[in-house]
């Protein structure tokens, strides 16, 4: 019941506990794991597990410019401390002095993957804010 | 060669994604060579600096760090590999190797830490990613708080990445200090 009390923050929601609970990547790619939360990107060879309530948004865009190419783009921007309404601030005195990041941006020629993925990643994170906001509902 | 071990299904690591093939760890040092040839990668013993095993999902990673700044991840070695090859790093090259730890708690705050050209995101002083800055094309500061890391597009490395890295930003509040007053920041 500790975990549900009051004092529940963003800073207390964990993707994995292990490093065995993610699988071995069959493909690197961006991916969403709904069990978990969690959105994994592919960085240098390596899947990096980011749980989905510290997302603030996620948007894609297509190159138009270059034709030939076709490439599309997906960003992300994870939640900082010092923005308006961000749910960290109550917490950015617990973590002071960290770094955050920020924003990620990846590049890619699968549109279709790309769209499917900021969907998964738009629907989870709603999903996500609006049981933890009843849960901080119920606490108060 | 008969000396060392030879491991037929490991993958290198890197920007643009993995590649499969095989290693052959000796008394000389290391060679990596892709799968159907073409790319190898030869490290010769006296040039190593820091070896390293970190756990990833379902098998481990091997980092080796050499002379001139350059770090390669190999990855697919299976616990008892980790057993053997601490003992013959140590035993045969001299070298003790270190252990990392990987962060899997997709928190998006923690430590930067610079060193040899690489730059490595720690949460709960675990390693999160890394990256090399040697693959970086431009760095931006934005505002006070935020800098931006843009990464080279290279498409003839044949990686196997579906989505490829362009960009980060990293958000330093002013209550850092590791980062405070300095030019040479990332």
């Amino acid at each position: 019941t500790n975990n549900r009390g009051a004092g529940k923050t963003i800073g207390d929601l964990i993707a994995y506990k292990n490093v065995n609970d993610l699988a071995p990547p069959r493909e690197l790619m961006i991916q969403v794991d709904q069990k978990n939360e969690a959105i994994l990107l592919p960085i240098y060879g390596n899947m990096v597990p980011f749980h989905v309530a510290t997302v603030k948004s996620v948007s894609s865009h297509q190159d138009t410019t270059q034709d030939s190419n076709r490439n599309c783009y997906i960003r992300i921007i994870f939640n900082v401390p010092g923005t308006p309404f961000s749910p960290h601030d109550a917490n950015s005195l617990k973590f002071q002095g960290s770094i955050y990041l920020k924003e990620v941006s990846f590049r890619s020629k699968d549109q279709r993957h790309i769209s499917e993925a900021v969907q998964l990643i738009k629907t989870l994170r709603r999903q996500v804010a609006s049981r933890e906001s009843e849960r901080a509902e119920r606490a108060t | 060669m008969t000396d060392g071990h030879l491991f037929n299904n490991i993958s290198l690591g890197g920007r643009g994604g993995t590649n499969p093939g095989q290693l052959k760890i000796y008394s000389g040092g290391i060679l990596w060579k892709k799968q159907g040839g073409g790319k190898a990668i030869e490290v010769d013993k006296a040039d190593i600096v820091g070896v390293t095993w970190m756990k990833v999902p379902k098998t481990n990673q091997l980092g080796v760090r050499i002379k001139d700044g350059l770090f390669y991840k190999f990855i697919g070695f299976r616990d008892q590999d980790v057993t053997s090859l601490t003992n013959y790093f140590q035993t045969t090259c001299g070298i003790v190797t270190e252990e990392k730890q990987l962060s899997v708690s997709g928190r998006n705050w923690g430590e930067v830490d610079l060193s040899d050209n690489m730059l490595s995101f720690l949460v709960d002083s675990k390693q999160a990613f890394e990256v090399s800055l040697a693959d970086v094309s431009q760095t931006q500061l934005q505002g006070k708080n935020d800098v931006t890391l843009e990464f080279h597009v290279d498409d003839t490395t044949g990686a196997n990445e579906k989505d490829s890295l362009m960009e980060i930003t990293f958000h330093i509040p002013n209550s850092n200090t590791q980062f405070m007053g300095d030019e040479n920041r990332p």
